[in-house]
């Protein structure tokens, strides 16, 4: 079960989510978006017999797992990690429709692992920025709709300050989060403490969760969520 | 009005498109095999495998189906992938010693059921 993936997630989302759903995971950087993606995703293939795919636009594979390392989130076999490293040093970027692309990256390894469950693109600003804009709404609508059609429970990593500094993006905003059955919200709040980092649960459809902001933190045994911030 | 002539060579032309469209098929559904099969003559990047495919069998397999492959079977141990030296740009691929035996029966076994199959069809 996904709620049983990180320490205290239970405190903020009752109920399971529904397999198959499409969750944005938003936040500024440096507020554990891919950190969180990541170890739910390692910690539900550990205590499950399936497998799950994490789509690296904005590292390689070895920065990545470099990254977690230093979170305390280990490597899990059965998620399988894909960057876009070498296509990209091989391929000029005007030969590549990586939001097709990663359409058929999805399927090859659906078509070899048959209990490919979990899906993760890291992150949708890259894939955005790198991608033609060409009828890039009806894109996003045909991808949504893929990985739903995979019956892939899917995190898809936005990072919203940049989103917000640059215009470019933001007509494609609105479409992101009404196509999305869900929303996580990850950031920073300075209160008494200092600065203390949070996650809230915007939106998740047929789930119970909190509306509240819960503090998040990071030890070495990786990520916790603690009680609510007022 | 067409003359019958026209119309053989409209036929060959679908029959030759019809042909096309199978092999198509069964080399994306079977690119795993034709990959290693590639590779058992030399090593090869990604790009330098779709470009041997298509070359050879004038299907192209894309880079979101080829890619996925060679890591997989890189993690599987029947692949090993090295920088060439002074050029970062490209990974290439050569098969392991256990690739090498898989490939071969692989390639061989393909073969042999593509027979069966076109002696099935025959009957």
């Amino acid at each position: 079960m996904l709620k049983n993936t990180i320490n205290g997630l239970d405190k903020i989302l009752f109920d399971e989510i529904p397999k198959g759903s499409v969750i944005l995971v938003t936040g500024a950087e440096g507020t554990l978006k891919s950190g969180l993606v990541f170890s739910m995703m390692t910690n539900y293939i550990a205590a499950n017999d399936e497998h799950g795919l994490y789509v690296t636009l904005e590292q390689n594979v070895e920065s990545h797992l470099r990254n977690m390392n230093s979170l305390g989130i280990k490597e899990e076999g059965g998620l399988h990690i894909f960057d876009y490293r070498d296509m990209r040093l091989e391929w000029m970027d005007s030969d590549l429709d990586l939001i097709k692309t990663t359409e058929e990256v999805i399927d090859s390894y659906k078509e070899k692992y048959d209990n490919l469950t979990l899906f993760a693109l890291d992150s949708l600003n890259a894939l955005y920025s790198i991608s033609e804009n060409g009828n890039m709404r009806n894109k996003i609508y045909n991808f949504f709709s893929h990985l739903r059609d995979e019956d892939l429970t899917s995190f898809l990593i936005m990072e919203s300050a940049q989103s917000r500094i640059s215009g470019q993006f933001s007509q494609f905003h609105q479409i992101e989060h009404f196509l999305a059955d869900g929303t996580i919200e990850l950031g920073m709040i300075e209160g008494k403490g200092g600065v203390k980092r949070y996650i809230q649960i915007l939106k998740m459809r047929a789930t119970k969760h909190a509306m509240e902001k819960h503090q998040l933190t990071v030890n070495d045994n990786g990520i916790n969520i603690l009680g609510p911030i007022y | 009005m067409k003359t019958s002539v026209e119309n053989v060579a409209d036929l060959c032309e679908s029959s030759e498109d019809n042909c096309k469209k199978f092999i198509d098929r069964i080399i994306k559904t079977n690119r795993e095999v034709f990959m290693m099969s590639s590779l058992l003559d030399k090593q090869m990047c990604g790009y330098d495998l779709i470009k041997e495919i298509f070359s050879r069998c004038d299907v192209f397999l894309s880079q979101g189906a080829v890619y996925p492959v060679l890591y997989t079977l890189e993690g599987e141990g029947l692949l090993h992938a090295e920088y060439s030296k002074g050029d970062m740009r490209s990974k290439k691929y050569s098969l392991t010693l256990s690739g090498r035996k898989v490939a071969e029966k692989d390639v061989e076994d393909f073969a042999k059921a593509l027979e069966q199959v076109s002696l099935l069809l025959k009957r």
